[in-house]
């Protein structure tokens, strides 16, 4: 006992140096996967007021940028909507199909927000919103912006939340190459804000440069169809059968300001329906 | 009393100058300035060890709080507060450190300041990006970073200094 005692005046210095470094990792590689608190990101209160000071301080120098955006954005919107489109005439002698607003049902909902604070060359950028529970956000949301996808909402608190961009380690966004809906995941190498890579394309199929990347839809977090990029350039992968795809960003992830998140109304019946499927086919038999 | 208080005032303006302008200059190729292991360094030399790890701890944790790093900047300047009394005692002047003096670079010298600062510096900003890849087989890029910014954080803390600490009377460094 009287040697342990000395061992710990011996080193106390050293243990206090270990014990604070110890708090600092398991932080940092328990919550950077999963947040348990909001608390020691900028969506508690404290750390996200001043971001949205700052925010409020910093935004204008991009106002007319910002307002040009949304511009070109309720063009396009304005255009898709069906008041100003001539209907076409089935070339099968059927007149139309009249579908009118009943015949559909909402599956996703836009809530609209805006990024307050975000950095884009670090390993894994967080960006925060303005926007928490309070207006509907959940963790695990998408978020997108008029030009396409930029991330996915990581933790929540009443009033803010913290996005993991696609500019991170693990985002993992499913998506597809447009025209061939060749699927495969989206990651970030933590270089180049301007390119990730797309993995799990089989190599037996051929890619054309430029083609578009789209989300694929299939995880519920975004619509099908989002843009994400374009196919910068092709590699082979040594030893394995897949290509290694250079995406070209389509968001430019240092201007993005406004922004939507993505909320699934349907996605728990989804999830419910495919927690059904057996874990493993084969000791199902 | 006078002493707690203006290390207090200068833990606060080293935490935002930090968070809400140098987090957001971004000069890209992966790098980052920063200013806060300046607060750690101009800690009076005679501070209790542990209140140095602490004040560390608790500089780092708000910074990382306010701009998503998880303990990030903690775990760094935590490392470098520990390494400060180990440097400190290996650059000693021949005297000794006088007592009350600040070890800025008017009081130092930019000669034992570069060789102080410029090795605790390294520690911290080494770390920190090594545990922000976190991968050992990006040593190059993680060396790239530290290169890349430490002359800048280095710079910025010599100019801060020339801004914030008046200058000794007597002129000229020692």
């Amino acid at each position: 006992m009287r040697n342990f005692l000395a061992f710990i005046r011996r080193f106390r210095v050293l243990l206090f140096f270990a014990l604070l470094q110890g708090i600092a990792l398991t932080i940092l590689f328990t919550f950077s996967t999963f947040p348990r608190s909001q608390y020691l990101t900028t969506a508690s209160t404290i750390s996200g007021t001043v971001m949205d000071w700052r925010n409020d301080f910093t935004k204008h120098f991009a106002l007319s940028g910002s307002n040009k955006k949304l511009q070109r954005e309720n063009k396009w919107l304005r255009e898709e909507l069906t008041i100003n489109k001539l209907a076409l005439l089935s070339p099968m002698g059927v007149d139309s199909v009249v579908l009118t607003k009943d015949d559909f049902i909402q599956r996703f909902q836009y809530i609209p927000g805006e990024i307050i604070s975000s950095t884009f060359s670090r390993r894994n950028n967080y960006f925060t919103l303005n926007i928490g529970k309070k207006h509907g956000v959940e963790r695990g949301m998408g978020v997108i912006s008029d030009e396409g996808v930029v991330g996915v909402i990581h933790n929540v608190s009443e009033h803010f939340s913290v996005m993991k961009s696609c500019l991170a380690k693990d985002i993992n966004v499913d998506v597809m190459i447009s025209s061939s809906r060749e699927p495969g995941l989206l990651k970030w190498d933590g270089r180049d804000p301007r390119r990730g890579s797309m993995i799990g394309v089989s190599n037996d199929r051929s890619i054309k440069k430029w083609s578009k990347i789209v989300t694929g839809g299939k995880s519920g977090i975004f619509p099908r169809g989002i843009p994400v990029g374009k196919v910068e350039k092709t590699a082979p992968v040594e030893g394995q059968p897949i290509w290694d795809v250079t995406v070209l960003f389509e968001e430019n992830f240092r201007t993005v300001q406004y922004i939507y998140v993505v909320k699934n109304i349907l996605k728990s019946e989804q999830e419910l329906l495919e927690e059904t499927i057996p874990d493993d086919p084969i000791e199902d038999e | 009393m006078n002493k707690i208080l203006s290390h207090t005032l200068r833990f606060v303006l080293f935490l935002f100058i930090q968070v809400i302008v140098l987090n957001k200059v971004e000069l890209g190729a992966g790098t980052l300035m920063m200013i806060y292991p300046l607060y750690i360094m101009l800690l009076p030399v005679e501070i209790n060890v542990f209140l140095l790890l602490f004040l560390a701890f608790a500089l780092g944790i708000s910074i990382d709080s306010m701009s998503n790093t998880y303990g990030m900047h903690a775990s760094a300047l935590v490392l470098m507060a520990y390494f400060r009394p180990i440097i400190f005692k290996a650059f000693a002047p021949r005297d000794g450190y006088e007592i009350d003096l600040e070890v800025n670079v008017h009081n130092m010298g930019y000669r034992w300041f570069l060789r102080t600062f410029g090795i605790l510096l390294l520690i911290h900003h080494f770390w920190f990006f090594l545990i922000e890849l976190s991968r050992f087989d990006q040593i190059l890029y993680v060396l790239q970073k530290t290169v890349l910014s430490l002359p800048l954080s280095f710079g910025l803390c010599l100019l801060l200094q020339f801004l914030i600490i008046r200058r000794p009377a007597r002129g000229g460094g020692v």
